[in-house]
């Protein structure tokens, strides 16, 4: 059994499939969360659950909606699990009505009756079944109220094929009937896919192309002819002509099932709303809250934290290690990998994990709490200078937390010229491996200023990418661009969702470190500790030290001309935390103290910060190449991607290198 | 009259909707804002930034440009 889960946007899809499957995907309140599918086993092991992008209806705009009705057209799901958010019902049913009509078994999901009851809505559950011939199932999917139920439902043998069925007036009815004569090849329900083309549905006609035996012409023939007629009688278009009539059925059918209780008060979501949508606070809150966010991170719990544990491996850890070494009389070789390899390399990676998981916890927060959509329309003057509009800044917020998440985020960005623009500008925002590079370098450099110097970083990200947009724009196609968001209602975050979201988020990294870093580690190590003269060399004479020397005047003129910086930025490329890793490596000598130490004599406050900003732009990393690949859909895009980051890292701390230097920094 | 005339905090009726771009148009309807509906205008941001609406009991953010297209009569 292959169940699909299809609702409208920010109505507890996931948060439901989580309850179901038992699995964690991604939660947060805003539109746009999942833009891809997720597929998982409904425990009991009764079949499987696919998650999808939230849809308003099956005619998809943006690119993360057409996921959806894709899926349907594939004809794999077995029965279909409609999420209809109590609070709105008179918006969910639209897409329900479509549902029905696609004729598969279907079950509502009535969810966040918890808010439609603080909002004095009252629904007759037995009603409303009755009135769509459905069963209706009342649920709370945050907290798995009534999810039981589901599951059970599932269980049961024969699930209920609905007739529901809607008079569309005799125009409508009788175009249906012909074009549901035309398409005796379709497997899919003939009546569903009439209306879907009568309301001019792309993926609908794309799909019906590809099905030789269909007679195209004429349907499309018979489509023209009814638009002509409806606009004449009508005075609208087809498509506004079904949605019209289908939201008289609806108005009809909650006049029987709601009863409402005016309460006008200002409610909680107002009161906040007046203050960070406010005209002249706005932007300036939104900045405070990013500045208290890196405070948070840096100055008051990540940084105490990270130095606690960087204390801890490069103390307490190397200590007992390498007596457990000694008393197993394992051999010098051995012992310098693991002491000066890996608890260098991998620790020196670790030990920045606290900051992070502060920060994915407070960017979970935003997420979660339903200011995101806020931001984005706070945002959105800003980003129309440069060209986009301002759900194009919701990718770049997630993309602080890790790039490629970002990327994908673009998906609900409704014009594809500026979801294109999202895509390419998205690496330059500073993600959390970078985060590990710049704690090391400000805490050597800028103890007292670290949050602010970092927060420099994080905003000069943010404006390059916003100048480089608006490059981008003129290069491509004008579009007419439009901004449209829903701000849902503040939600308190629930503290199992804020908990689970701020793990997963961290897990990639913690996971990233024991593999891949690891294994880097390891290979780079290898390579600084033999040479052309045998093993353990000088690491001056070391292969890395040869071979990496060659990028050391290329970079010579941004201030950090040394084979060490090289092979770090070489490394940084596989994972930007591989910088710190293997920075931990090359500089490391025995008894030189911590990294700090070292690095705080290696480079100049002004390289230091040239050598931080440079590492911010120089390239995307090696996981989200295929991420921007995925996105852009051209090899050469994705190419163009990586090359324009190289070119402007160069050339913004060549800028920053030099004029630092006229400055007498 | 347009809906960006409303003072904030005004509620009013949907008139027309056909000035906005096709694209608009079908964002508008499936966030439920149609002709009859009653729209409260509830802020703007500066310089020429976009609007806040409620609609349906429902919060949505729009451009200025496109609310200027929406006609709308006083409640
Ligand atoms: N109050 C309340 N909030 C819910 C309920 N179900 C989900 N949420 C919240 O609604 C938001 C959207 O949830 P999500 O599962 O991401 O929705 P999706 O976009 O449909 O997948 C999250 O902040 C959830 O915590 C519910 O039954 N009651
Ligand atoms: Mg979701």
């Amino acid at each position: 059994m292959e169940v699909a889960l299809l609702g409208n946007p920010n109505t507890g899809k996931t948060s439901l499939f989580n309850e179901l499957t038992g699995s964690y995907e991604y939660v947060g309140n805003w539109t746009g969360v999942t833009v891809d599918k997720k597929v998982g086993t409904l425990k009991k092991q009764i079949g499987q659950l696919i998650d999808l992008p939230g849809v308003y209806a099956l005619n998809p705009i943006s690119k993360d909606e057409g996921i959806a009705s894709q899926y349907l057209l594939e004809n794999r799901c077995t029965s279909t699990l409609n999420i209809v958010d109590a609070s709105g019902l008179s918006r969910n049913l639209h897409l329900t009505i479509q549902l029905l009509e696609f004729g598969k078994p279907l079950v509502i999901g009535l969810n966040m009756v918890d808010v439609a009851k603080s909002r004095g809505i009252a629904i007759d559950v037995h009603q409303l079944s009755e009135e769509l011939n459905v069963p209706v199932l009342p649920i709370i999917a945050r907290t798995g109220k009534g999810c039981r139920d589901i599951l059970d439902y599932f269980s049961l043998e024969n699930q209920h094929v609905s007739h529901f069925s809607i008079d569309y007036g005799e125009k409508i009815e009788k175009a249906i009937e012909n074009i549901s004569d035309l398409l005796h090849e379709e497997q899919l329900n003939h009546r569903w896919l009439a209306l879907q083309l009568l309301q001019g549905n792309q993926i609908v006609l794309d799909h019906i192309k590809t099905n030789k035996g269909i007679d195209l012409e004429r349907i499309q023939r018979i489509i023209q002819e009814l638009d002509k007629q409806i606009e004449e009688v009508e005075k609208c278009s087809l498509a506004r002509a079904i949605y019209s009539k289908r939201k008289q059925i609806i108005n009809d059918i909650l006049e029987k099932v709601i009863t409402k209780e005016k309460n006008s008060d200002r409610t909680f979501t107002d009161i906040i709303d007046s203050i960070v949508t406010n005209k002249f606070l706005g932007i300036p809150i939104f900045l405070s809250i990013m500045y208290f966010i890196f405070h948070m991170t840096f100055n008051w719990i990540g940084t105490p934290v990270s130095d606690w544990l960087d204390g801890f491996f490069s103390g307490s850890l190397s200590e007992w290690i390498g007596q457990g070494l000694q008393a197993v009389h394992a051999t010098p070789f051995i012992r310098a990998l693991i002491l000066n390899g890996l608890i260098a390399g991998v620790g020196g990676v670790i030990v920045f994990v606290p900051q992070m998981i502060v920060l994915f916890f407070f960017i979970s927060l935003i997420e979660d709490s339903g200011y995101m959509a806020r931001v984005a329309l706070v945002m959105d003057r800003i980003m129309q200078v440069a060209g986009l509009n301002g759900k194009s800044f919701i990718p770049l917020v997630i993309g602080f937390g890790c790039n490629i998440p970002g990327i994908m985020a673009s998906r609900s960005i409704e014009q594809p010229k500026e979801r294109l623009i999202t895509v390419l500008i998205t690496p330059l925002m500073s993600c959390s491996a970078r985060l590990a590079v710049y704690s090391l370098f400000a805490g050597a450099f800028f103890a007292e200023y670290q949050a602010l110097v970092v927060l420099s970083l994080y905003v000069l990200g943010v404006i390059l990418a916003l100048v480089m947009a608006k490059v981008f724009s003129f290069f491509l196609k004008h579009e007419h661009s439009v901004f449209i968001v829903e701000l849902p209602p503040y939600r308190v975050p629930n503290a199992k969702t804020l908990f689970r979201s701020t793990w997963d988020k961290s897990k990639g990294f913690v996971k990233k470190a024991t593999t891949f870093i690891l294994g880097g580690t390891v290979v780079i190590w290898l390579l600084s500790y033999a040479g052309p003269h045998g093993l353990n060399v000088n690491i001056d004479q070391s292969f890395l030290a040869l071979v990496c020397g060659y990028i050391a005047p290329l970079v010579a003129p941004l201030g950090f001309g040394t084979w060490q910086a090289g092979t770090a930025l070489v490394s940084g490329f596989l994972a930007k935390e591989a910088v710190v890793s293997t920075m931990s490596i090359v500089y490391h000598a025995p008894h030189s103290g911590t990294l700090t130490g070292v690095i705080s004599q290696a480079f100049t406050p002004l390289q230091a910060y040239t050598f931080m900003v440079f590492s911010l732009l120089y390239i995307p990393c090696l996981s989200t190449v295929p991420a921007i690949y995925k996105e852009v859909g051209t090899r050469k895009l994705t190419w163009f991607t990586v090359m324009y980051c190289v070119a402007l890292a160069y050339i913004v701390s060549l800028v920053i290198y030099q004029v630092g230097r006229l400055m007498g920094f | 009259m347009i809906l960006t005339e409303l003072k904030k905090g005004e509620k009013a009726t949907i008139l027309n909707l056909s000035g906005t771009t096709e694209l608009v148009q079908q964002r508008l309807l499936d966030l439920g804002i149609t002709e009859g509906e009653e729209v409260c205008y509830k802020c703007a941001l500066p310089f020429g930034g976009p609007c806040m609406l409620e609609v349906c009991g429902q919060c949505i953010g729009l451009r200025r440009r496109e609310a200027k297209e929406i006609q709308v009569v006083r409640t």
